[in-house]
């Protein structure tokens, strides 16, 4: 699994952009980590990790995994030690303090801001389809949809440079070269993108 | 303004995308969606072989002494997940206070 901030980090540590990196190291239309044959991550070189200082929230959590319920309580659970696997892994401290060692803040922050916008997708779907608009046919009178560029990936909001290349040509903006800048305002120009969809049908 | 002419802001290419998203967080993100359930973890990856149990003293948040479980509690736990432990208090024969079971299903 990788999100599109945690695609942006990476992208940057190799010094490629987004567009380049979903094209060579993801598979599943942009949406997981490609993985070498023998089912080795594909960063994981001789040396170790080749994306470490801005490896995923999944690898940084491990041995723990963490999981939310339906009311976004959140749980950690300890996974099993992999006979490959040559990290150190011990058993003091508490899961606080290994979260903070391993700083995984911001990617559990960025993770819960993305899961607020997926949760108004799904909002917007189950109204679409509540209303048939899901299943209806193509508007004859509407004109031909415009042709998206041949992309890999599933949705252009993976692809955090892209996405906010256009965003800021149409506000006028500076693209920021800051990580954190970056992942701010992806999210920021997908709030809108909601705000606009929300407004466009209406009042629930 | 008819619901209809609403209806028409909301362009195919706006839904497709929507959807596209949605379902690229889902597998990105591992998130799920009303009544979807996870897929069974394999036993390798997450479910816990768990090799050893402690009982751990407390005062407040200070850890005050630890003993492993006795091998013959140990044991019971570990044949099957049915398998349970209740703690309980006793004096001069009674029990006073019951504290719980211990279940090997975890």
């Amino acid at each position: 699994m990788a999100g599109p901030h945690e695609i942006l980090g990476m992208s940057r540590v190799l010094g490629i952009g987004t567009t380049e990196f979903l094209a060579l190291y993801t598979d599943n239309r942009g949406t997981t980590l490609r993985s070498e044959e023998d089912g080795r991550c594909v960063f994981l070189g001789p040396s170790g990790c080749r994306v470490h200082p801005r490896r995923p929230l999944v690898c940084r959590l491990y041995p723990l995994g963490r999981s939310t319920d339906e009311r976004g309580e959140e749980r950690f659970a300890l996974f099993p030690a992999q006979p490959e696997c040559e990290a150190v892994v011990g058993r003091d401290g508490t899961i606080e303090s290994f979260l903070k060692s391993q700083g995984v803040g911001p990617y559990l922050s960025w993770s819960r801001r993305y899961g607020e916008l997926y949760r108004r997708m799904i909002g917007l779907l189950d109204r679409l389809d509540a209303e048939g608009e899901l299943d209806a046919p193509a508007d004859a009178e509407a004109p031909a949809p415009e042709k998206e560029p041949t992309r890999t990936h599933l949705s252009s909001w993976q692809d955090i440079d892209t996405s906010l290349t256009e965003y800021c040509a149409a506000k006028g903006l500076t693209p920021p070269r800051e990580i954190d800048e970056a992942v701010a305002l992806h999210l920021r120009a997908m709030e809108e993108w909601l705000d606009d969809l929300e407004a466009r049908l209406g009042p629930a | 303004m008819g619901k209809q002419e609403d209806r028409k802001t909301v362009t195919r290419r706006d839904v497709l995308k929507l959807a596209g998203t949605a379902a690229a967080f889902c597998t990105s993100f591992g998130f799920l969606h009303g009544s979807q359930t996870g897929g069974v973890v394999q036993d390798k990856h997450l479910q816990m072989k768990w090799k050893q149990a402690e009982i751990k003293w407390y005062k407040g948040s200070e850890l005050l002494y630890s003993a492993p479980f006795p091998a013959k509690v140990m044991k019971h736990l570990q044949s099957d997940e049915t398998a349970a432990v209740e703690i309980k208090l006793f004096r001069a024969g009674q029990m006073f206070r019951n504290l719980g079971t211990l279940e090997a299903k975890h």
